[in-house]
């Protein structure tokens, strides 16, 4: 009941989904309907069920819930380990992104049983039997579980995410002291998978204009740092209804991030900052 | 070569589905409460309309103003009543929530658990207490 640490994964068995109906606010061609039961693996004694997304852009037919059965004395300890053996031993044409392994490329970021994370670092011991596996939320798919992140990257390019200065160059770096350094501790590990920003509602609803966590957290990381020197401007560029102030401090962010980061806070400092600079 | 020739047979060009939001994503105590506040303040506003009309009534004498009380004094009345009651304290409670993050305090996740379960429970505490207050001076409890 009480979360304290983002990887705590809910217990809760009431109330997986929201009482919405299933093709509530969705487009005819994202409509997800029935797909095939791949036969379980023979001589297995160990098998867990997955439900997984797919969606093949070849076929001209919409996306499907395929369910597989993963043999779990075969298989490693993580999702991505089962997505692998999936991929090895039952259907090779299953689609998605993984790079580390380890919890630091931010690849393989998808929804699991109803909340983002990524695959790499989410145990198959907690997950719900049968687990369901679906790409990002609320992205255009290419295939499978492979979304298509152009939006929100180009996103992430409008926030200018570069040191800007305008005091000539040093001979060697930029010296912070330690505790300028600190300030952007718990901002610069976004890894950007982007789970907040397919987490949150309020980009749902208004994504084509509102920036996201994960983007409004760089935004952030970049307001904070002593050695940047567009402060004035950066603001500017956020102090707009839709950009910055969609966020309704819901906190799904908050909640799902990967690496325990915290988008909801940098993006009430970002408005703390705009309400100082007015004075 | 003809990049025409070579590309594949017309296909019907398919738009990219939207993979699912809201149909798949667990609730959670944060969207919930947030949601919630959104409804308790259209509760509110809704409420506000029957706060004006019971006003209204007062003011135009004792025979429609009677009405009006018989109205809220029957059980469907004092159900709604109740639930405006909860309403205005879950609304209440939430921004003041809202108010102390604004502050950036209380972000940590342990924080937001705390503060949230906290709304709920001062809402239905004060709920109760109100009402029982309320019955308790028109001499009903």
């Amino acid at each position: 009941m009480i979360i304290d640490s983002s990887d705590r994964v809910s217990r809760l068995n009431w109330l997986k989904r929201f009482p919405v109906p299933r093709n509530f606010n969705v487009a005819p061609e994202s409509r997800i309907e029935p797909g095939r039961t791949w036969p379980a693996p023979a001589g297995a004694s160990r098998t867990k069920a997955f439900d997984i997304y797919r969606y093949d852009p070849d076929s001209g037919s919409n996306p499907r819930l395929d369910r597989f059965h993963v043999d779990l004395d075969d298989c490693g300890p993580m999702v991505l380990d089962a997505l692998i053996w999936i991929k090895n031993k039952v259907d090779s044409t299953l689609a998605f992104r993984r790079s580390c392994r380890e919890g630091v490329c931010g690849s393989c970021s998808m929804t699991m049983d109803g909340t983002n994370w990524l695959a790499c670092t989410r145990f198959i011991s907690d997950m719900a039997t049968p687990a369901t596996i679906y790409p990002l939320a609320n992205m255009r798919i290419i295939k499978d579980l492979v979304p298509d992140q152009t939006h929100v990257f180009a996103q992430y390019a409008a926030i200018k995410p570069w040191l800007r200065s305008r005091t000539p160059e040093p001979e060697k770096e930029r010296l912070q002291s330690v505790e300028e350094r600190s300030r952007i501790d718990g901002y610069y590990e976004c890894i950007l998978c982007f789970c907040c920003t397919s987490g949150c509602p309020s980009h749902w609803w208004n994504g084509d204009r509102f920036l996201g966590p994960a983007v409004l957290l760089q935004a952030w990381r970049w307001l904070t740092d002593s050695r940047d020197e567009a402060k004035q401007e950066r603001l500017d560029d956020l102090e707009d209804p839709f950009r910055l102030y969609r966020c309704h401090t819901i906190l799904n962010c908050t909640r799902t991030c990967p690496k325990g980061l915290n988008p909801g806070k940098a993006i009430a400092e970002i408005k703390k900052m705009i309400v100082e600079r007015e004075g | 070569m003809d990049v025409k020739t070579i590309a594949p047979a017309t296909k019907a060009l398919r738009i990219r589905p939207l993979s699912p939001n809201i149909q798949i994503y667990r609730p959670q105590l944060t969207s919930v409460l947030s949601i919630a506040n959104r409804m308790t303040g259209v509760v509110l506003s809704v409420g506000a309309i029957g706060l004006v009309i019971w006003l209204s009534a007062a003011a135009a004498g004792p025979e429609p103003y009677d009405i009006v009380q018989r109205v809220i004094g029957s059980w469907v009345g004092r159900l709604i009543l109740f639930g405006c009651t909860f309403a205005f304290f879950l609304h209440l409670c939430g921004g003041i929530r809202h108010l102390v993050w604004d502050t950036v305090n209380g972000f940590d996740l342990w924080s937001i658990y705390i503060s949230g379960w906290s709304v709920v429970a001062a809402s239905v505490v004060l709920t109760i207490a109100a009402w029982a207050a309320g019955l308790s001076v028109s001499g009903w409890l």
